[in-house]
């Protein structure tokens, strides 16, 4: 069964911007999924059309495997959005229970399941508190309380610790990776790319409203080439390399000659042969997530 | 059914918690009581001068006597209209402003994406909204309709047959006014939608206009002047007056239905 399900999803909006086109996208029960991509991308879009706020122009979408216009198919589910918006005239504790009425929770439980949840983002000291009065982290906790819940199978979140300090950032993180380590499933929207890579198993990157890049990490971190490493590298080897398309760069003792494609590989390691030098390791060159991102979306990264 | 009895609650919530909704039904209770005061203080004036001038100047006959005796029940029976007209205006307000804002304040503040994340359907939304709004004006219907009772009471008033059922068409016509608000507030600014729905009535023109013919009329139940004049209200009025407020408000809430569930909520 597949937690999500997209098939040519696409949404037009009204005077012909096209904020995606196209989106085919299958998320498998306990898998932690990134969605990337720069601002205007298409991202919340998304999430706006998986929980049916917005009417898509083409395709369809589904959460377990039920179309997104039933109101059943987001029982599963809890959502974050970036901007957490709560009705303000509640206390903490007032407004999550609120929410675990519309989750179906019987009367009696509320009040405790609204405390323990209080507690798990560390706002247990605020629940009497007004929402009115707290902060902008003390909103974004309280509405990770509330995506909590009910236990749901599916997370969706969107920029989920955009306003948080870094220690609550950490303790969010904590939070996901439990959740993650439970089989449960998370769709999470992030500029913050560390974070991604540490809670996130497969990622899309989606630009200008297309699909342009998806897989695993370790699929997508896999890049062409290598690194060879040579100890006490022989200085006729360091002449030979010099007409191959390798770069060699030295520290101490050690050389290492970085290789573009296979190629390449091959004709450093017959130099090398040749001239007696003995290869200590030869390491497959591998992509941050921030590689990949900026070289899906085809811009330059930071230095 | 227990989700839109949550969300019907939480719209009485919030509308209690709203300034503008909050404020126009605190003023409207607030001005009506003012109003009631100084009625009875004109009505104890007026008293006074038709007893001077029955001294000064004796009835020469019975029928002289019944006709100011008349006189004077007809200026309490307009008091009374008049108070009667007055809550019943402050009922049309807060009905504009409550239900014009009921679901329109949870689009604009964005809480309405966290509600629909969860299990609830549209419907159920806008139906426990509405529900909510409803709530809102039978509780304003009561106290207009208790205030009515005790002022009528402490002047010492005789009950005019038209005015037992003036807090129930009270109710009536803010329920109407309600409904054509909140349909409009899924079309435009809620602002825009209250003062929309309280000149979309056929009352504001005549017959050869076709809008006329078209838009709901708060006019008929306008019953001051039955009131004024003392006369009763026929049980059948009342009800055909019933059936065609719940049936405006019923198509309007349809309508608003209609309108909400393909409407765009980002």
């Amino acid at each position: 069964m597949s937690v999500i399900r997209t098939e040519n999803l696409g949404k037009t909006y009204k005077g012909g911007a096209a904020a995606l086109t196209g989106l085919d996208l299958e998320i498998h029960a306990g898998e932690a999924f990134g969605f990337l991509g720069p601002n205007g991308a298409g991202k919340s879009t998304t999430i706006q059309l998986l929980l049916n706020l917005i009417r898509p122009s083409a395709g369809a979408a589904f959460l377990f495997d039920r179309p997104v216009t039933r109101a059943q198919s987001r029982r599963n589910v809890g959502y974050l959005p970036e901007t957490v918006s709560l009705h303000d005239y509640y206390s903490g504790q007032g407004v999550l229970e609120f929410y675990a009425g519309l989750l179906g929770l019987e009367p009696r439980d509320r009040p405790r399941r609204a405390a323990e949840m209080l507690e798990r983002v560390g706002l247990a000291n605020a629940g009497g508190q007004k929402v009115s009065q707290y902060s902008k982290g003390m909103l974004q906790r309280l509405g990770l309380a509330q995506a909590l819940l009910n236990d749901p199978d599916l997370l969706i979140l969107d920029e989920p610790t955009s306003n948080l300090d870094p220690v609550a950032r950490r303790d969010a993180r904590g939070i996901l990776l439990e959740f993650k380590a439970r089989g449960k499933t998370i769709f999470l929207c992030s500029h913050i790319l560390s974070e991604v890579e540490t809670v996130c198993d497969r990622v899309a990157i989606v630009q200008q409203g297309r699909l342009n890049k998806t897989g695993t990490l370790a699929e997508l971190s896999r890049a062409e080439g290598c690194r060879i490493a040579v100890r006490n590298l022989p200085p006729q080897a360091m002449e030979a390399l010099a007409s191959s398309a390798a770069r060699v760069t030295l520290a101490g003792a050690e050389a290492v000659i970085e290789c573009g494609d296979d190629a390449a590989r091959r004709e450093v390691e017959q130099a090398l042969r040749g001239c007696g030098a003995e290869i200590e390791r030869i390491e497959p060159r591998t992509q941050s997530l921030e590689d990949i991102f900026f070289s899906a979306i085809q811009r330059e990264g930071p230095p | 059914m227990r989700t839109l009895l949550l969300i019907a609650a939480d719209s009485v919530r919030s509308l209690l918690h709203r300034r503008l909704p909050a404020a126009l039904m605190t003023a409207m209770l607030g001005l009506t009581l003012v109003f009631s005061v100084m009625l009875s203080g004109a009505q104890e004036w007026m008293l006074e001068r038709v007893e001077r001038a029955a001294e000064a100047q004796p009835a020469d006959s019975e029928q002289e006597q019944r006709e100011r005796m008349r006189v004077l029940e007809t200026a309490e029976s307009t008091f009374l209209a008049m108070f009667y007209w007055f809550a019943g205006f402050g009922g049309t307000i807060i009905a504009l402003a409550v239900c014009s804002t009921a679901a329109a304040a949870d689009i604009r503040s964005g809480t309405i994406s966290m509600i629909l994340a969860k299990p609830v359907s549209r419907t159920q939304f806008l139906l426990g909204k509405y529900c909510g709004a409803v709530a809102v004006l039978c509780g304003y219907s009561a106290l207009a309709g208790i205030a009515l009772a005790v002022f009528t009471r402490v002047n010492g008033l005789d009950p005019v047959p038209a005015a037992q059922y003036a807090p129930w068409l009270i109710f009536c016509q803010a329920l109407m006014a309600g409904s054509v608000a909140l349909f409009l507030s899924l079309l435009m600014h809620p602002l825009v939608a209250g003062a929309a729905a309280y000149f979309a009535s056929a009352g504001f023109l005549s017959p050869p206009n076709p809008l006329y013919f078209i838009l709901p009329s708060y006019d008929r139940f306008n019953v001051f002047f039955q009131i004024a004049m003392g006369q009763l209200i026929a049980l059948e009025d009342v009800a055909a007056l019933t059936l065609y407020a719940f049936d405006t408000a019923a198509i309007f809430l349809l309508l608003a239905l209609w309108r909400f569930r393909s409407r765009e909520l980002s």
